[in-house]
């Protein structure tokens, strides 16, 4: 293996670098894996940012009347946790996977609009800095600022100039609205890019399962995002225009943010989740030795998922008071998401099953996203049921709930992509060893976390409640939780060790270490700027498997 | 390995877009106009100046030409391994050969029979259903309002003499409702009747409407909270199997159709193309 000279390497001994030619080669660089190195990058930044805050409230919840914080930065905490890990961790990874991989899987150079791309980043990252500039600035520098305490989703009037004074939550709205440019930006250059920038062969009835995936999701996000906008928008006209949308003293209506809210809010969790699909459809098919089982199906579901996805929203609304008709509605379409989504784990089981597996990191990851997945959904068909949600509303059955998609799955998904591209984008191998501590460590503590808070919910513990009075049987389940918080922590270490160790001394990754079938494996690792020396041309939807098996291709039988 | 050749087919260069790092000004700037509202007018106006000068800079990257650097493009001896054959083969699945699980049925009822056979037992269901209205409350519409209350809970609030009244939102709304869950029960049945090599007529006309009975009277409470206060169950069974009996008559009455589930896609959506020559016989997974 060592004998074989790898090319970047080389490339980079031929061209040395000064320190300032190197800082302005990757802040005016428009080379799309380089951006979504970026954006995966601040991701990860931002994600142990908002992991700190999750042990802090672990910590504060741990016994009853506890006095790690007060309450006021008990919400600040809560918000900030909640708003980073949506908007500053999910969407910039949703763009660096895409970035990174979208263009090498479909044998392109870059992406349709380079430019535009870094834009998208930059502003991203100057919306997530503006957003925390807030802990310093929020009340006009003068003095202490502080962040932003509104909770993620802000509901009106609690946001109205009366009842949050000073300006953090302004700064929530505008550090949102801003980084949600970049969203939008890289949401319209990815269907673009996969619309007029295919290689030859590659028509859409062969794009990888991942492209497909994140198409979908990029149209999701250009029609999700609009509305929390403009909300925002409307709301800066409350605070400072003396308009009176959300204040209901003045006969605006706080509902109306609720509807905005959540129109954007409900489609985000799968905006949200989506990647995590498209990475399990091409890990779980590699590692199993088996084509994913119905690709037309899988693609449809996640069209239908999509799509249904909009009409869904005021499941989160339940607690409002709505007509009979409405509750029936959204609860009934709520129920209709579970069909496509079942369609997706059987048809990942069904490409396990029977299956050559071979249980590396990313399988591993894989597998337990379809197990918690599973539960997550089931959980949320549970919560669509409208009388089931107005004894669970606001508690930490909620909390575990989204926990289980947005940690169990989506994290989850997130590090199976990692650990499977993680070799390709930098040409080294993670550690298996320390993966399998850090998968096993997190699943562990995973489950100590959230299952717990189920519990917990049925109980009646009200979610962002900053303490509880002894005696109403919460206690065990507060401990066991903000146990195994600490435990993910120790995962979480395990990983940047991983990391780290693996850039220092990591062992020589290879072209295709995986023995995998899409296109980007057909590269070096990791690839050169221009991606492909000669344009690429497929005949099927797994190009490597019918240059592995001239004798059985795909192309036969598609 | 590649080898040192003298002609060779690829590019010399490629050419890339060129680094710019206005994308990143006019980002800064963005952000600044923005962040004006928080702190001072001053912000606001700086990030303006630095948006209109991001953006001339910008449109002079484009305009009139896209700037473009070469990336030369790397000796062969630094490319990719070429992919090569695994020197495995792969094991395909004959059909009916040992060990090749088929998947049954192999000839199923089309859909077209199910949404036959729901409409005919839709039908069928209906007028048993009226025929009891007339008996019992001397009413065709009381059915009709009953079933509707599934959506429209108001219905069931007016009172035994209003349920056996014609209104039009309530007749509209059961109609609709029936009509789907017809046809849908319908396709249930023309999927899964061939799954029942013995006794079709039996589950279908009678096991499978008592379970659904079942399942309708454990549920009946909470979600037709007036039905189930008004509700005959002689009378609902009766129903339920007049649409078992009807709807998997006419569904079983169609020609099976095979699966073609070893046919690649492109046979079974019967498009024709360069590649739609048959593998000789050779079934996959
Ligand atoms: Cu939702």
């Amino acid at each position: 293996m060592a004998t074989v000279d790898y090319p970047l390497e080389k490339s980079r001994r031929q061209r040395e670098f000064s320190l300032s030619e190197a800082l302005y080669s990757w802040v005016a660089t428009v080379d799309h894996k380089r951006l979504g190195l970026m954006y995966m990058t601040s991701a990860i930044i931002f994600f142990l940012i908002a992991g700190v805050m999750a042990m802090v409230i672990r910590a504060q919840l741990i016994v009853p009347e506890n006095h790690v914080v007060g309450p006021q930065t008990f919400n600040r905490l809560f918000t900030m946790h909640g708003t980073t890990m949506v908007f500053l961790v999910g969407m910039p990874i949703i763009a660096g996977m895409s970035n990174y991989l979208i263009p090498l899987m479909i044998g392109a150079r870059d992406m349709a609009f380079p430019r535009l791309n870094a834009f998208g980043y930059w502003i991203f990252l100057f919306g997530g800095i503006l957003l925390y500039f807030s802990y310093l600035g929020a009340n006009g520098l003068f003095g202490a600022g502080s962040a932003p305490d509104v909770g993620w989703f802000a509901y009106a009037p609690l946001t109205e100039r009366a009842f949050s004074r000073g300006t953090s939550t302004d700064y929530w709205i505008l550090g949102i609205l801003v980084s949600g440019i970049g969203s939008i930006v890289s949401a319209i250059n990815v269907i673009a890019t996969t619309l007029s920038m295919r290689c030859k062969g590659m028509k859409l009835s062969r794009m990888p399962l991942f492209v497909w995936v994140m198409v979908v999701d990029a149209w999701m996000v250009i029609l999700a995002l609009p509305p929390l906008t403009a909300g925002q928008v409307m709301l800066l006209f409350d605070r400072y225009l003396g308009a009176n949308f959300f204040n209901t003293q003045a006969g605006g209506s706080a509902v109306l943010w609720q509807h905005f809210f959540w129109i954007f809010g409900h489609p985000e969790v799968y905006i949200l989740i989506f990647p995590a699909f498209a990475t399990v459809s091409e890990v779980v098919p590699v590692f199993s030795r088996k084509p994913i089982f119905g690709r037309q199906a899988m693609v449809g579901a996640v069209v239908a998922i999509g799509f249904i996805s909009f009409g869904v929203w005021a499941h989160h609304m339940f607690a409002v008071g709505m007509a009979p008709i409405s509750n029936i509605f959204f609860a009934t379409a709520s129920f209709l998401v579970a069909v496509p989504t079942g369609v997706k784990i059987f048809n990942w089981l069904a490409t396990i099953w029977g299956g050559k597996i071979r249980f590396a990191t990313p399988m591993l990851f894989c597998v337990a996203f379809i197990f918690q997945f599973l539960i997550a959904g089931l959980t949320g068909v549970m919560l669509a049921v409208t009388p089931f949600d107005w004894q669970l509303t606001d508690s930490y059955f909620v909390v575990a709930h989204f926990h289980y998609t947005l940690t169990g799955s989506f994290l989850f998904g997130v590090f199976a992509a990692i650990y499977y591209w993680f070799p390709k984008a930098t040409g080294k191998m993670l550690s298996e060893t320390i993966g399998k501590w850090h998968f096993w460590l997190l699943v562990i503590g995973f489950h100590l976390t959230f299952d717990p808070q189920h519990i917990l919910g049925i109980l009646g513990m009200p979610r962002r409640v900053y303490t509880y009075a002894p005696g109403r049987g919460w206690e065990p389940w507060n401990m066991i939780s903000s146990i195994g918080a600490a435990i993910q922590a120790i995962a979480i270490i395990c990983f940047a060790w991983n990391v780290i160790r693996a850039l220092i001394k990591g062992e020589r990754a290879g072209d295709d270490p995986w023995d995998a079938w899409t296109l980007e494996w057909t590269t070096t690792s990791p690839p050169p700027e221009y991606n492909y020396e000669t344009d690429p041309e497929v005949r099927s939807s797994r190009p490597l498997w019918d240059l592995k098996h001239p004798e059985d291709p795909d192309w036969k039988y598609e | 390995m590649a080898e040192e050749d003298t002609k060779h087919d690829y590019p010399d260069a490629v050419d890339m877009p060129a680094p710019s790092f206005w994308p990143m000004i006019l980002a800064f700037g963005v952000t600044l106009l923005l962040t004006g509202i928080v702190t001072n007018y001053v912000v606001t106006l700086v990030g303006f100046v630095l948006s209109a000068r991001a953006a001339v800079g910008w449109w002079r990257d484009v305009i009139p030409h896209e700037l473009h650097e070469e990336v030369p493009v790397r000796h062969p001896a630094d490319w990719a391994v070429p992919v090569r054959t695994t020197g495995r083969s792969v094991a395909s699945l004959r059909v009916g050969a040992a060990h090749h699980r088929m998947r049954i049925p192999e000839r199923v009822h089309p859909y077209k029979a199910g949404i036959w056979g729901g409409i005919a037992g839709g039908i069928a269901m209906a007028i048993l259903a009226c025929i009891y209205g007339q008996v019992a409350h001397g009413s065709i519409w009381y059915p009709v309002n009953l079933l509707a209350a599934t959506v429209l809970p108001s219905i069931s609030q007016a009172g035994e003499t209003a349920l056996g009244q014609f209104q039009l939102v309530a007749f509209g709304v059961a109609v609709g409702v029936h009509t789907i869950t017809s046809i849908l029960v319908g396709v249930l049945y023309a999927v899964t009747l061939p799954m029942f090599p013995r006794r079709a007529p039996l589950w279908a006309g009678f096991i499978v409407p008592l379970f659904w009975t079942g399942l309708i009277a454990a549920t009946l409470a909470l979600t037709n909270p007036a039905l189930n206060d008004h509700i005959n169950w002689i009378w609902f069974i009766a129903c339920q199997i007049a649409f078992g009996l009807v709807a998997g008559f006419v569904a079983a009455k169609t020609q099976r159709i095979d699966t073609m589930q070893n046919l690649p896609f492109i046979e079974r959506a019967a498009i024709e193309s360069q590649w739609s020559e048959k593998p000789d016989g050779k079934g996959r997974q």
